[in-house]
Formats: structure tokens, C-alpha cells, sequence
């Protein structure tokens, strides 16, 4: 056998591949007599052999330098193999005139190591019934070889019809290249094509295009191919990239795109561009198909590949780069379409002529697009970009093209001179404050790269990303993202769905202040350590460089680095303890930061993904709102709350830190707010020991007749009546009592009892220990009452001078009812108040008994059986009502 | 086999994910759920405009888990869920016919 196979290899290959691929060659042809026949094509080449072909060269040309090299001498590869398959059919079959060529990805030349091959066979219109076979001897042994072969037959005739009609085969025969066969059939078609189909009517082409280009665009708009992208057909991928040029070559009539971008810009889309064929050239040959999705598993694998470092760093490198090329290859498709979609007719350009008008000296409307008047307003006066910008959102307009570029040449000039100059930073405030269109401006600043030369820090953010699945877009994206939904919330398109969140937007002073910190939350993801803190310290020097008043910088700082409290406290939270609801809205401050703190989570998570905003989450995130305003509203926060975090410092400072950081979280600050820090700490000390005892009682006997008395214990369900009613069997006068639940289900109650026959040291012994047997459930206190009802009996006379009075608010606790009890003291009355209470299903979670003269003044923070507030109003009635009685009723025992 | 679903408070998840982690328990579903039981719903109030709150967020844990274990995790879901208060939510057990793991085509306990 000849090998013509190494003949037409050492044609078509470049030098610097050859010495690579023909040794393998000749070792395939010098093995030949050893491999049976039926493993060998027709082409003398085998499928195992073109795939170590491939792989060898992939590892020959420098695959990640220069990507299109590889493409180049893959195709050219292709194309020895192509037209040795052609000749050879040519020979075998009887052979009309044809011409072959190579159209679309393959007529580029871009061939990735398993992208389509797709040829064209021009003939002329006479000898049809020769075509079918010639086409088969020219496929079968490349498909022999694995490869992806189409090939279709038509007239110069027919491609000019299809070329008109058809889309597809329109833009593949852009790309046509001539391979063999009759030269001239190739000249003829291509006259034609050029000046009949691909310069007529560019108009209709862009839109023909910019259609497939949004239809696509839906397709893959689902989050999943945000993660795991299509390398070729997502947004930003090859395929728009081809849009782009082939607008640019039909309507330019050029095929040097980059001739008519501002040279930086298409210096930067060429690295975009060839960053993109690395991934899928490395996808192609690590998954041996032609895959174009770069899946997580193939991330991982190719990160390394680009010696990037290993682990997530690597690969979040990696997609940042994939998400910084992508933008910028969508941006030119886009631009190309929009410049050639919204050039006016002939006839419209002498209307807008007359439509014409200035703005200022340097800025002129036409045809709906703000342009430059002066060339060189820019660098005459930075400050004007700003301006520009400024008008865009005013005129409610966009700027045309050529002021893109004007902006983008004028980089140069945003210095830290501009970036501190009061006129920009105040243009750039008043675009925020003015709120109108303010995703679509700060997108455009985005997509020039003005906004981040603008606000450097936002660089380091750009194409950033997560590797993870509940992030979908890259920072920058996100940021943006989250703006565009305050300005959907403002502009009143969530009114059905989100009513509140819509009304607090138009509620907030100063929503510039808003915008700026959603705009920046996440600036500090760039850096080490917790992004948020990070993020705020940043904030904080952003705001000084744009003369931010020193609350406001204060405000945007606290909305940074607070910006996760919101949600993380709705959603790992108890929202029913008043003492999680009270510390968040210490944190927060006042009602205005609450607001816009609901916002900027709102605006947060909702730009993370369609799936992560959940009516679940809304509903939690609602009810820490509101409940956290009321506190505001009733200016309930600062007071208790100031007087609590002191005590707690103070407590960090005297207590051991294992001790600490296991009580802390439990103190409610009503409690730490009522003792001093020495008291507090004894009662720790009280609440250690509680664990293994049921019951500790101390007391401080006073004046002989006087008792402070301190009880710890676990909380139960009817405590309190248990406690009084022992105090009532020993005789004890309850006059003051401090009653509070901790956190952890610990009960600390303070109470001053007094006995006047002097026999106080006595009582309270016995007291603890009627209280311990009653706890302990050895006996009941209803029949130790009965018991002593009839040894301890004294009538006691009792005139109600003092008239009784019961208040049941439900409005000042979004947590507890509060009962508030007025009446004339006597013995035993807080046990019967305290008792009638417990009977009535109420459970006392904190309580403060006072006596003033012979007017007692108690008041009962209650909930019923199930920690919910009692607000039912038969319910309450009676509650109110059975009380009233016991304050009136004369008592006999 | 049974099958475990538990109906908690939102917050209480991860120390009850954690708790079961502990006991060895390898996989659940976790999903985010609204409902009423005997905790209704309310309304709350902002400026005069009413809030109507119907079904209150709960999280649902789903597992599988073989006989043997099934009193250890009720146990540890019990514990680690509980405030005592209204809506701590309910554990319900079924049944368990089969578990497939599709990968390997592996069944029954080898698959949970």
C-alpha cells in the first residue's frame, strides 16, 4: 500500500507539528501488515490512531497560549484527510465537476478537537443522479475514522435560494472556504453571494439574528447554565461572538472585526475570545466528545490544566475569567446589532436632522441617543462623564455608539483627581437619589468599565465567583442584580406580590444611601475573612472619597456589614423570644436603618437566583420586620436594652469566660436591667448547682420582720401560684416580687415577705420546705391549705377601700399579654391573683408585684399553655372578670 | 425500612441536623414547607395596613432509616427540636417497601 497518507500530511502540516506527527504515522504504516486489514480505513489511518493524533497534538501545540493555533492545525489536519477522502472518491466513482468546500465552524478553520465537520458539494445542476454516490465515498471512511462528517450537495442555483430563505445556511456559507474540486464553481457562488445576498438588507439580517440571539439567550437563561455554562451556545459564548462578526462582515463588508473597535477593546475581546476556545478545546479532549458544557466535574478538571491553583481558588479563578470573557463578547454582540438595528432610514435621518437639538455645549440629542458635540469635552472636563451619565437617565435616553467609545478612550482620565472631584461624586449621588432607571445606568457604567474605574474596588469583584450552586451570577452581576430589584420594587411592579417591601421603598429618607449599599454589599468578597466587615471597612473609605455626610457614611457602613443579620436572624432565630427580637433591633438602631435593611435582604437574595426568594423566607423575614418596628414604634428598644449590654460587658469583665459564654445568650435584658452585676452573678452561681438539685431558696432577713428572698429553680407550668401560695400557708406578706424566666428555662425570682410576729427565720424554713415537697409532688398545696386552714385559722376582716381594677393589653407586646392587677392588699392576694391566672391557663413568664401602702400593683407578663399571647376576647373577659372577684371577694380561712 | 418525616420550627434545623448527624444518621431531605396546625396563623399590623400571615413556615426533614434505629432518631428529634411551645411541630414514621440507589442499582438497607 502507498502511503499517501504520510504525502498528504506532510503537505498540509506546519513544520513544528510534524516532527511530532509523522513518526506516529509511519509506525501505524510501518505496523501495517501486522494489524488486520478491517481495522484499517480506506484512509490508512485508524480511529484509535486519529485520536492519538488529536491528543498528541494537543499536547504538541501550546493548547493554552494559543488555542487558535491548535484549531488551525486541527483543521488543517482535517483538511488532508478531507481532500485525501475526495480524491479517492473522485477516482472510484464515476465524477461529475464538483467543488468541495468546508462551511461554517470548519470553514473557519476553527476546528476543536471534535467539532462538526461540514462540507458543501457545489455542482452544476446537470448530473444529479452521480451526486449520492460520490457523497457516500467521500463520507464512509472519514465516518470510519469517528468522524463528525456531514456534507450536503446543491447548485450555485439552490444555495443562493437557501442563502436567502435560510438563516442557518446563510451564516455557514459566510464562513465558506474552498478545498478541491472545481475553483471557479467556488468564485461564482461567492460573487453572488456577497453582493446579492449578504450586503443586501443588513437591516433585516441583524434583526434575523438578534432574534436567534434572544431565543437562545431564553434558553439558557436558566440558572443551571449559569453554573455550568455552554461554552459555545450560552450567554456571552462563541456563537454570539460569531454574531457579532458576521453583522460586521455584512454590513462593513470587512472581515477584521477588530477595525472598527477602539483597539483596547478589541484587544481585550481577542482574550476573551481565545480564553473561551481553551476551555472548550480542554473540554473536548478531556471528555473525548464534543461536550460544550462546562459541567462541575469538568471545572474541576480543568482549572489545574491552566495552572490555576488547585481547590476551589482555582476553579472560582477560573469561572471568574469565564464570566469577565462572557460579558464582554455579549457587549459586542450586542453593540454590533444595536448600531446597525437603530441606524435610521435615509429618510429618517433628514427628520431627525431637523429634530435635532443641544443639550449643553458638549452634549446633543438625535434620534433618541445623547452624543457628543465636542471630541474632546472629555479631556477638556473628566467631570462631564459623569454628566453624561447623569443625562442618560434624565432624557430617559442611551448614548449612541460612537459617545461609547469617546467614554471608554477617555479612561485615562479617571484619576483619584476625578474619583475625588465633588461635581462627579454628586452627579453620581443625585443619579442614585433620582432612583428612575438606575439599574439600567449603573449597567451601562458596568459594561463600558467606567464603574469600576470609577469605584476601583469593584474590580476586584467583577466575574467573581462562588463555587457553590446556591450562587448563581458573579458578584458584580449579582450587585447589579440586586439594584435592578429595588428599582422594580420602586417602580411599583411587585405591588401585588410584595405590597409591604413596596411601600417601605417609598417610605426610606435618602434612598440614595440605599442604592449606594446594595450596590457595594458584597464589595468585600475580594477579601480575607467575613466579606461583610470586610465589605463595610471598605464601604467606609468609598464614602469618605465621595464626601458621604459623616451619618450617612456611618449608615451605608452598618448596611454593609450588617447585611446578613437580617436573615440570618429570621432564619435560625426563635422570632416567638422577644429577647432574640429586642438584641436584632438593638443591632439595627432605628426603624429607618430597619427599613432598608428589609430592602437590601430583599434586594439580596433576590438577585442570587429565581429559586432563592421564597415566600417561606418572606414570611419570616416579614414577621422579624414587624415585629422589630413595633419595638421602634413604641420607642421600647433603647432603654432596657442600653442598661442590659452594659451589664453584660460588665459581667464579660467578672466572670470566667466558660461561664459567660454559657449564661450570657439566656439573660434577658428586663432581667439583667433589675440587679446588680454581684447579685447576677450569685445567681449564676445558683443556677450551676440547680442542675442536679431541684430547688435552692436563700434569703437576707431585715429588720427582723423584713426578708429578701431569692428562689431558683426550673420553670413549670403554674410556678408562680405554687410559690405564693407556700408563702401564703407560712404566713409570709408578699410586698414586692421580681419574677423572671431565663433563656434556658431557669427561674430566678426575687421576693421581699414580711412577718409580723418576728418569727421570719422560722417561717421561711418551713416555707422551703413545704415548697420542696410541693415541687417534689409528695403532697399537693390545695390540701396542705386545707390542712392548716383548720390549726392556723385567723378571720381576717377585709374592707376593699381600695376599689379593683384589671387591665389585659395585648398591644404592647407583640410577645405577651399583659395583665395588670390593682387592689387592696392582703394576705394571700398574689397567690389567689397568681393562681386564678395559672387556672385559667395562663403561664406567668415574668411579673412585678409592688405594694403601695394597702394598694397592691402587680403586673403579669402571660402567655397561654402554648406560648401564645391570649387574645381571644371571651377569653381575656373572663380572665378579667375571675380576677375582679378575687380582688373583692372576702376571704375566710 | 421506615420512613421518618418530621415537621419543625425553621430554626431549630441545624441542631437537630446536627443531632442526628451525631447518631450517625448519613443523608435527609430537607424541605421548606408551609402549614397550620393548632398554631394558626395571624395578622399583623404596619401603619393601618393589616398583614394577613395564613400558613406559618415550618422546615420538614425527611429520612430513611433502618428498623433498629427508628427509636435512637425519633428520640434525637424529639430532643433536639423541642421549645415546648406551641408549633414545635410533629414526627410521623411510615413504612418503607424499598430503597433503590439508582447509581449502582443497590437495594434495600445497603442502599439507604
Amino acid at each position: 500500500m502507498e502511503c499517501w497518507v504520510y504525502q498528504v500530511l506532510r503537505k498540509t502540516i506546519t513544520p513544528s507539528f510534524r516532527h511530532f506527527i509523522l513518526p506516529w504515522i509511519l509506525a501505524v504504516y510501518q505496523s501495517d501488515e501486522r494489524i488486520e486489514l478491517h481495522h484499517l480505513s480506506e484512509l490508512g489511518i485508524t480511529k484509535d490512531g486519529l485520536k492519538d493524533i488529536k491528543n498528541q497534538l494537543g499536547q504538541a501545540v501550546p493548547i493554552h497560549s494559543s488555542p487558535r493555533e491548535f484549531l488551525r492545525q486541527h483543521s488543517d489536519m482535517a483538511d488532508g484527510l478531507v481532500r485525501m477522502a475526495f480524491r479517492k472518491a473522485q477516482s472510484q466513482a464515476p465524477s461529475p465537476s464538483v467543488c468541495l468546500m468546508a462551511v461554517g465552524g470548519y470553514g473557519r478553520a476553527e476546528l476543536a478537537p471534535h467539532s462538526d465537520i461540514d462540507l458543501l458539494l457545489l455542482h452544476s445542476s446537470s448530473k444529479k443522479e452521480d451526486l449520492p454516490p460520490l457523497v457516500e465515498k467521500i463520507l464512509y471512511p472519514l465516518w470510519d475514522l469517528g468522524l463528525d462528517v456531514s456534507c450536503s450537495s446543491r447548485s450555485i442555483n439552490e444555495c443562493m435560494q437557501m442563502a436567502r430563505s435560510d438563516l442557518y445556511i446563510k451564516t455557514s456559507l459566510i464562513d465558506g472556504r474552498y478545498l478541491d474540486g472545481e475553483y471557479e464553481f467556488f468564485r461564482n457562488l461567492y460573487g453572488l453571494f456577497t453582493r446579492k445576498v449578504l450586503h443586501r438588507k443588513t437591516q433585516n439580517f441583524a434583526a434575523a439574528l438578534a432574534k436567534e440571539l434572544h431565543l437562545r439567550g431564553q434558553k439558557y437563561e436558566d440558572p443551571a447554565y449559569t453554573l455550568e455554562p455552554n461554552i459555545k451556545e450560552g450567554k456571552g459564548g462563541l456563537r454570539d461572538f460569531q454574531i457579532g462578526r458576521w453583522v460586521i462582515r455584512a454590513k462593513y463588508k470587512t472581515d477584521r472585526w477588530d477595525s472598527i473597535l477602539f483597539p483596547d477593546h478589541s484587544r481585550m475581546l481577542d482574550k476573551s475570545l481565545e480564553f473561551l476556545w481553551t476551555l472548550r478545546n480542554q473540554l473536548h479532549l478531556l471528555s473525548g466528545r464534543r461536550q460544550d458544557d462546562l459541567t462541575f466535574e469538568m471545572q474541576e478538571k480543568i482549572a489545574p490544566i491552566l495552572g490555576l491553583r488547585p481547590g476551589t481558588e482555582g476553579i472560582e479563578e477560573m469561572m471568574r475569567q469565564y464570566h469577565l470573557s462572557t460579558q464582554r463578547i455579549s457587549n459586542f454582540a450586542q453593540d454590533i446589532l444595536d448600531r446597525v438595528l437603530h441606524e435610521p432610514s435615509p429618510l429618517k435621518k433628514t427628520f431627525h436632522f431637523l429634530q435635532r437639538r443641544r443639550i449643553d455645549d458638549q452634549f446633543g440629542m438625535a434620534r433618541g441617543e445623547i452624543h457628543l458635540l465636542d471630541p474632546v469635552a472629555f479631556k477638556k472636563d473628566p467631570p462631564q462623564l459623569m454628566a453624561l451619565f447623569e443625562y442618560c437617565q434624565t432624557y430617559k435616553s442611551k448614548m449612541d455608539f460612537r459617545t461609547e467609545e469617546a467614554v471608554m478612550e477617555a479612561f485615562p482620565f479617571i484619576d483619584d483627581i476625578f474619583r475625588n472631584s465633588e461635581k462627579v461624586n454628586q452627579a453620581f449621588l443625585s443619579i442614585l437619589r433620582n432612583g428612575k432607571a438606575v439599574d439600567t445606568i449603573l449597567r451601562k457604567m458596568h459594561e463600558l468599565g467606567f464603574l469600576s474605574r470609577y469605584i476601583p474596588e469593584f474590580l476586584d469583584v467583577e466575574g467573581k465567583v462562588h463555587y457553590d450552586l446556591y450562587h448563581v451570577h458573579p458578584v458584580d452581576i449579582h450587585s447589579l442584580l440586586a439594584v435592578e430589584e429595588l428599582v422594580k420594587l420602586k417602580e411599583g411592579l411587585y405591588q401585588r406580590d410584595y405590597p409591604l417591601l413596596t411601600s417601605l421603598i417609598r417610605e426610606i429618607e435618602k434612598p440614595e444611601n440605599l442604592f449606594l449599599a446594595v450596590l457595594l454589599h458584597d464589595i468585600g468578597k475580594g477579601m480575607d475573612g467575613d466579606h461583610s466587615f470586610a465589605g463595610g471597612e471598605m464601604v467606609k473609605r468609598i464614602g469618605d472619597r465621595m464626601g458621604l455626610s459623616v451619618e450617612d457614611n456611618e449608615l451605608i457602613e452598618s448596611l454593609v456589614s450588617h447585611h446578613l443579620l437580617m436573615v440570618e436572624t429570621a432564619l435560625r432565630r426563635d422570632l416567638h423570644d422577644e429577647q432574640v427580637i429586642l438584641r436584632f433591633a438593638n443591632e439595627v438602631k432605628n426603624l429607618n436603618r430597619l427599613k432598608m435593611l428589609y430592602l437590601l435582604t430583599f434586594a439580596d437574595i433576590k438577585a442570587v437566583g429565581p429559586e432563592a426568594w421564597t415566600s417561606w423566607k418572606n414570611t419570616l423575614l416579614t414577621e422579624l420586620f414587624l415585629k422589630a418596628s413595633h419595638f421602634f414604634e413604641k420607642g421600647a428598644v433603647a432603654l432596657p436594652l442600653l442598661k442590659g449590654e452594659k451589664m453584660l460587658r460588665t459581667l464579660e469583665r467578672s466572670l470566667s469566660p466558660e461561664i459567660f459564654s454559657a449564661y450570657s445568650e439566656h439573660l434577658p435584658d428586663r432581667y439583667l436591667s433589675c440587679y446588680s452585676s454581684n447579685e447576677i452573678a450569685h445567681h449564676i452561681e445558683m443556677a450551676r448547682s440547680i442542675e442536679k438539685e431541684l430547688l435552692l431558696v436563700g434569703w437576707k432577713i431585715k429588720k427582723d420582720i423584713q426578708a429578701k428572698v431569692t428562689v431558683c429553680t426550673k420553670d413549670r407550668y403554674g410556678l408562680f401560684s405554687k410559690l405564693t401560695g407556700s408563702m401564703f400557708l407560712n404566713r409570709l406578706n408578699i410586698l414586692e416580687a421580681q419574677i423572671h424566666t431565663w433563656g434556658n428555662g431557669i427561674v430566678l425570682d426575687t421576693f421581699w415577705v414580711e412577718d409580723a410576729t418576728k418569727n421570719i427565720e422560722r417561717r421561711l424554713e418551713q416555707f422551703k420546705k413545704d415548697l420542696e415537697e410541693i415541687l417534689g409532688a409528695k403532697v399537693s398545696l390545695r390540701d396542705l391549705l386545707s390542712k392548716r386552714k383548720e390549726s392556723n385559722g385567723i378571720k381576717q376582716k377585709v374592707i376593699p377601700r381600695v376599689p379593683g381594677e384589671v387591665k389585659i393589653n395585648n398591644h404592647d407586646s407583640d410577645f405577651y399579654t399583659i395583665v395588670e392587677v390593682i387592689g387592696e392588699d392582703r394576705l394571700g392576694i398574689l397567690y389567689e391573683v397568681s393562681q386564678a391566672l395559672t387556672d385559667h391557663g395562663c403561664d406567668i413568664h415574668f411579673a412585678r408585684i409592688s405594694t403601695l401602702g394597702n394598694r397592691i400593683v402587680d403586673v403579669f407578663y402571660v402567655q397561654d399553655e402554648w406560648g401564645e399571647k391570649i387574645e381571644e376576647k371571651q377569653k381575656g373577659d373572663r380572665l378579667k372578670q375571675i380576677l375582679l372577684n378575687h380582688l373583692v371577694t372576702k376571704i375566710s380561712l | 425500612m421506615k420512613k421518618i418525616e418530621a415537621i419543625i420550627k425553621p430554626f431549630k434545623l441545624d441542631e437537630v441536623k446536627n443531632a442526628l448527624t451525631k447518631i450517625g444518621v448519613q443523608g435527609m431531605t430537607v424541605t421548606e414547607i408551609k402549614g397550620f396546625g393548632r398554631q394558626k396563623g395571624h395578622t399583623e399590623v404596619y401603619r393601618g395596613a393589616e398583614y394577613k400571615i395564613d400558613f406559618l413556615p415550618k422546615v420538614k426533614i425527611e429520612l430513611i432509616t433502618p428498623d433498629e434505629m427508628v427509636p435512637q432518631v425519633i428520640e434525637t428529634i424529639e430532643r433536639s427540636s423541642k421549645t415546648g411551645k406551641i408549633g414545635d411541630g410533629k414526627i410521623f414514621i411510615s413504612p418503607v417497601e424499598e430503597v433503590i440507589r439508582i447509581r449502582t442499582g443497590e437495594r434495600g438497607r445497603d442502599a439507604i
